[in-house]
């Protein structure tokens, strides 16, 4: 008798973690399918997005489920699941995480909004919206998120029995962590009690988020040969500010004494500074403030600062970018900043 | 041979099995564990590393007895593997890609001396341009090597062939090398449900004892010439002793098969075959894609399609008859490759199996080849749909259209091309003209001003904003920092590793100024052939007069492993330019393995902590020390620390480079991720590093020491375990029980510090 409440034409139920690297959704995956597999009897697969990626960049962490006697011969990514997890709010800026979700999808959001709130960012019409404070949680139990996002995900998913995901926590943290084992059960059982989630009616014919799979910008005609590229330093476009994991440094500049620690130590130089002059008219470099697109959050100026003009807050939703203070590059001509 | 593992085969599995849920790499470690290999000599490359991980973590657990040696290289590991097989000991090794190029020159040895090895190639594109992820392109260099090729489709396969692979390789007709291919993350990292024997006594009873009726070199009852040179009317019957040797590896291959079958369950025929009896048009993969078409084979065969699926688990010696044999009545076949012998019209299966098909009588089947998944480009069922409906057509026909061709390429829209963002920034904007070096005549020393850092802001940094790494990451802070020290124009290279990783990731620079990649056991030479062009074409007249560009390469400490040697010998040529390397303590883009710079007791993912194994196991390396014995006219060492030493000492190093020669530094920073340290702590961490005398502050400028801070003098000095406490990765070196270790890096800081001192005093030392 399947346990099973849905699958593919292949038939697999499958699920996609979306995250950024450092919070776990990997390890999250892994335990998630060596419950299925090891504890119920399932067959199943389990991997992550590949890549020369680190911490704080986004990945993806995939689980088949079918019955014991399908084989599984399918290598490639998830990309029409059942069950999506989002682990990291900021990753809406760029990437589309509930691309492919099927029309009865559930989808589990580490957030701290209401559901409303969430519900409208994602378009969501039909299925299962999920969402928990994890990293709250995370915070309190000083664990992971990853723990609580199971929990979470064991509420909703109902057909996988939550001891025997117990005991897939206490055997993973155990052998090298055993002083963790307990927090990581408590953070586990409080996903699983506080996620709050709703479904909604999934009309005739509705239809699953449709998915596309992107062709790469460049192709034979347009990639430089040899792979050089000329377009030098062209990673200032990129926005990194979905690296953060809930902290960031704010920036008071009347407590600022231009000491250049902040910038000494920053390793994404995100400190903005220009040429003014001082009381006695002669030309200084002052800080600015913060260009926030690149800040990781990793506080090494706040540390370092020796008065108290850089200070740790809590991100909130918009404070980045209203606090931002944009570097200023010297743009080609028309380049769209 | 892909298995699913239903729960009655379970209980029918004629050995003890039990069941479990584990990657490629996993099941290749556990197959090691389970033969217990006498030696492995290694050296990390993505995606193979995790073997050598779980083989570590096993060993300190005391779970497996093999001898883990970490190279310096991959040319190292394979002669560390080979002076072991030498030996008559039994011999594991694992690595990928460029890994596998750089020890290739090793492997004709191996097999053409006959001592037998297993070698798990998990494969990977091989550079240029560098990408981690899976190919064949690795794999097709083995083809030549004279070593037998087993390919493993599942991490099942992975398991059952490497127990096979050795006994193939000690079998009395064979006496050859043996390499177990699978697939780079397709099988390597992709968690499956599994089964292995129980005991490892079925393993061992399995292959049987050491052969020990060979030479070897520990023998003093008989002792033996290994490797004598030979002339040619030698060599060929050298050659075709081999070649017999390797034909007959099949045969053995089978027997061996048949036995393991009836022990496991699990059948490995030479070429695995689909519903290939009446099937009119194939597809012939290796490993893991031809899975992916098996789902389509079902599915066409329910629309009446007479397609199957052709995929090998032997390629050398290549299984000629069993590859006729399938394709008997078939009137076409798509040969997909990951990987291209360019200029051929089809890689190197499609060449085989044509030549295999030539012999048979009648009407040929028509071949199409296909190059497609290069670099780990995902392959989907709607891929292999293509191939099979291409095969049908060419079936139809029966005339291949388009007989050789690549698949998954498109033109792209010009719209998109990558065009510059910023102005090209040269000369003028990295000339503060703050920073003033002069070199005094008459004492013969440098005099070096250098502004208080404020003044410096107006400078632009060299790297830009938007790199891809980890927060908190030391290595850009110290480079800047470095950059900050140098004015005008350079020309960076960096050898592989994190730095370079996430600063030049396609279609995304980080970099102002020019950069170069090179692989990293040759950095420091590529950049000698760069600086020494420049010259050459500057007094030629062929550059501008007002061009000067100081170059720099910049290196990990696991570049200054592998690339020690072209270091050394880029030092002693002494050219004009500059080697930084940013010393993290562990081969952290790979996964943090260790290094030769890790300190002894420190736990990295080759060097783990339990009841059998505290850490790693000797010194760290020191690599100033090392250069400075070149006699270069200038190494020194700097930290982000101390702001102001660094930018001198990079001033110092522009006017060394400029006018003398090489310049060596090494920069100390955190890895916080592999040091599992707070992010936010990164400075403290390496200030608490160089107060506690763990990494001096210091510089040899033309032979004479000078220590540039000194934390005794300024009572600020710090026992090491004031910087260790930071760290995760040493946590448990401060616990009683592992005191004598902690101890022992106490003396050996020690040891250094006060010969550090002695040659600040005496310039004679």
């Amino acid at each position: 008798m399947s346990i099973l409440p849905t699958t593919n034409e292949l038939g697999f139920f499958e699920i996609r973690l979306e995250s950024i690297g450092g919070l776990g959704a990997n390890l999250a995956g892994k335990m998630l399918a060596e419950a299925g597999v090891l504890g119920h009897g399932l067959n199943g697969s389990n991997f992550s997005s590949y890549g020369s990626e680190k911490k704080g960049t986004p990945v993806k962490a995939f689980i088949r489920f079918c019955e014991p006697e399908v084989e599984i011969r399918a290598h490639s990514p998830i990309e029409e699941p059942h069950v999506i997890g989002v682990f990291h709010e900021a990753l809406y800026k760029t990437v589309d995480v509930v691309n492919g979700l099927q029309a009865d999808g559930i989808v589990l959001v580490n957030s701290e909004r209401d559901m409303e709130a969430v519900r409208e960012e994602l378009e969501l019409d039909h299925g299962t919206l999920a969402v928990v404070d994890a990293m709250s949680i995370a915070v309190e139990e000083n664990t992971r998120i990853n723990t609580a996002m199971l929990g979470a995900l064991y509420r909703v998913l109902r057909f996988l029995d939550v001891d025997k995901m117990r005991d897939v926590i206490r055997e993973t943290f155990g052998k090298k962590y055993p002083h963790i084992v307990d927090a990581n059960i408590r953070t586990f059982n409080r996903g699983y009690e506080e996620v709050s989630f709703k479904s909604y009616e999934v009309p005739e014919g509705a239809e699953q988020k449709p998915f596309e799979r992107q062709p790469s910008r460049l192709g034979y005609e347009t990639q430089e040969i040899g792979g050089i590229i000329s377009a030098q330093a062209n990673s200032i476009a990129k926005d990194l500010s979905g690296s953060r994991q809930g902290f960031l440094p704010a920036f008071e500049q009347e407590k600022c004494i231009n000491c250049t620690h902040c910038d000494t130590v920053c390793p994404d130089f995100c400190f903005v500074w220009e040429e003014r002059e001082d009381k006695r008219g002669r030309k200084q470099m002052v800080l600015q403030g913060i260009d926030y697109q690149y800040c990781k959050g990793c506080l090494k100026c706040v540390e370092v600062c020796p008065t108290s003009a850089l200070t740790e807050i809590r991100e909130t939703i918009g404070y980045s970018d209203e606090h931002r203070v944009k570097q200023t590059f010297p743009y080609v001509e028309g380049v769209v900043k | 041979m892909n298995h699913v593992i239903t729960e009655k085969e379970k209980l029918q599995a004629p050995a003890g099995q039990q069941v479990s849920f584990e990657s490629g790499n996993e099941m290749a470690a556990k197959a090691a564990a389970q033969i217990n290999y006498h030696i492995m000599g290694y050296f990390p490359i993505t995606p193979s590393t995790e073997i050598a991980q779980y083989l570590d973590q096993m060993k300190a657990r005391g779970e497996h007895d093999i001898k883990l040696i970490p190279a310096d290289g991959e040319h190292g590991s394979a002669g560390i593997c080979y002076g072991a097989a030498v030996s008559g000991a039994r011999v594991f090794n694992a690595t990928s890609a460029n890994g596998f190029l750089f020890m290739l020159e090793e492997l004709p040895v191996q097999s053409g001396t006959r001592f037998p090895m297993v070698l798990n190639l998990v494969t990977r594109a091989v550079s240029g341009p560098l990408d981690i992820r899976g190919d064949h392109s690795d794999l097709y260099f083995a083809l030549n090597t004279g070593w037998v090729i087993l390919t493993a489709s599942t991490p099942q396969a992975v398991y059952d062939l490497n127990i096979m692979a050795l006994k193939v390789a000690e079998h009395h007709d064979v006496r050859l090398p043996v390499i177990v291919a699978f697939d780079g993350f397709f099988t390597s990292h992709q968690k499956r449900k599994v089964l292995s024997f129980k005991n490892r006594e079925v393993v061992s009873e399995f292959i049987g004892e050491r052969p020990t009726d060979f030479p070897n070199a520990v023998d003093k009852e008989n002792p033996v010439t290994i490797g004598a040179h030979m002339n040619g009317d030698d060599l060929i019957h050298n050659n075709y002793q081999q070649s017999e040797a390797i034909y007959r590896a099949e045969k053995v291959f089978e027997e061996i098969q048949e036995a393991y079958e009836k022990l496991s369950g699990r059948a490995y025929p030479t070429i695995e075959t689909y519903e290939m009896e009446d099937a009119e048009a194939a597809v012939f993969l290796i490993n893991s894609a031809a899975e992916t078409a098996k789902d389509v084979v079902d599915r066409y065969r329910k629309q009446g399609k007479k397609v199957g699926v052709i995929s090998p688990n032997m390629i050398r010696p290549f299984p000629k008859e069993a590859v006729k044999q399938a394709l008997k009545h078939v009137k076409a076949v798509l040969v997909g490759e990951r990987a291209d012998s360019y200029g051929a019209k089809g890689a190197n299966m499609t060449l085989e199996i044509k030549a295999a098909l030539q012999e048979m009588p009648g009407q040929q089947p028509v071949v199409l080849s296909r190059v497609y998944g290069v670099g780990g480009k995902d392959f989907y069922e709607q891929d292999a749909e293509v191939f099979f409906n291409e095969a049908l057509e060419a079936a139809e026909t029966p005339v291949a259209a388009k007989p050789f061709d690549y698949y998954g390429v498109h033109a792209g829209d010009s719209k998109k091309r990558l065009l510059p963002i910023i102005e090209p920034q040269h000369s003028g904007s990295y000339d503060s003209g703050l920073i003033k070096v002069t070199h005094d005549e008459v004492t013969g020393k440098l005099k070096v001003k250098v502004p208080p850092l404020r003044q410096l802001m107006n400078k632009p940094k060299r790297i830009a904003s938007g790199h891809g790494a980890c927060p908190g990451c030391g290595i850009f802070p110290g480079l800047e920092l470095f950059f900050k020290g140098i004015e005008g124009d350079v020309v960076v290279l960096f050898q592989t590793g994190c730095g370079y990783v996430v600063s030049a990731a396609y279609p995304h620079s980080s970099h102002k100024q020019t950069f170069i990649h090179n692989l990293f056991q040759n950095g420091a030479a590529t950049l000698s052939g760069t600086v020494e062009a420049f010259y050459e074409m500057k007094r030629r007249g062929e550059v501008e007069v007002g061009d000067d560009f100081t170059f720099v390469m910049v290196t990990g400490d696991g570049g200054m492993d592998i690339g020690m040697g072209s270091a050394i010998g880029t030092s002693l040529r002494n050219h004009g330019m500059i080697i930084v390397e940013y010393d993290n303590e562990g081969y952290m883009n790979t996964g943090s393995q260790m290094s030769y710079s890790t300190p002894i007791g420190h736990m990295t993912s080759t060097s783990n902590i339990g009841k059998a194994q505290k850490g790693k196991a000797f010194h760290h390396k020191d690599t100033p020390q090392i250069m400075a014995a070149t006699n270069i006219p200038y190494v020194f060492t700097g930290t982000e620390a101390y702001p102001q030493d660094l930018i001198k000492k990079a001033a110092k190093a522009q006017w060394y480079a400029k006018h003398e020669g090489l310049v060596y530094g090494k920069l100390l920073i955190t890895c916080p991720l592999n040091w599992k340290s707070e992010e936010r702590y990164g400075q403290t961490i390496i200030k608490a590093a160089v107060d506690s005398c763990f990494f001096p502050l210091y510089e040899v400028e033309k032979g004479k020491t000078a220590i540039t801070y000194n934390p005794e003098a300024k009572n600020k000095r710090e026992p090491v375990s004031e910087w260790l406490k930071y760290l995760g990765k040493t946590k448990h070196l401060l616990k009683p029980e592992n005191e004598a270790i902690y101890l022992e890096f106490e003396e050996e800081v020690e040891k250094r510090w006060n010969r550090l001192k002695a040659k600040h005093e005496c310039e004679y030392l």
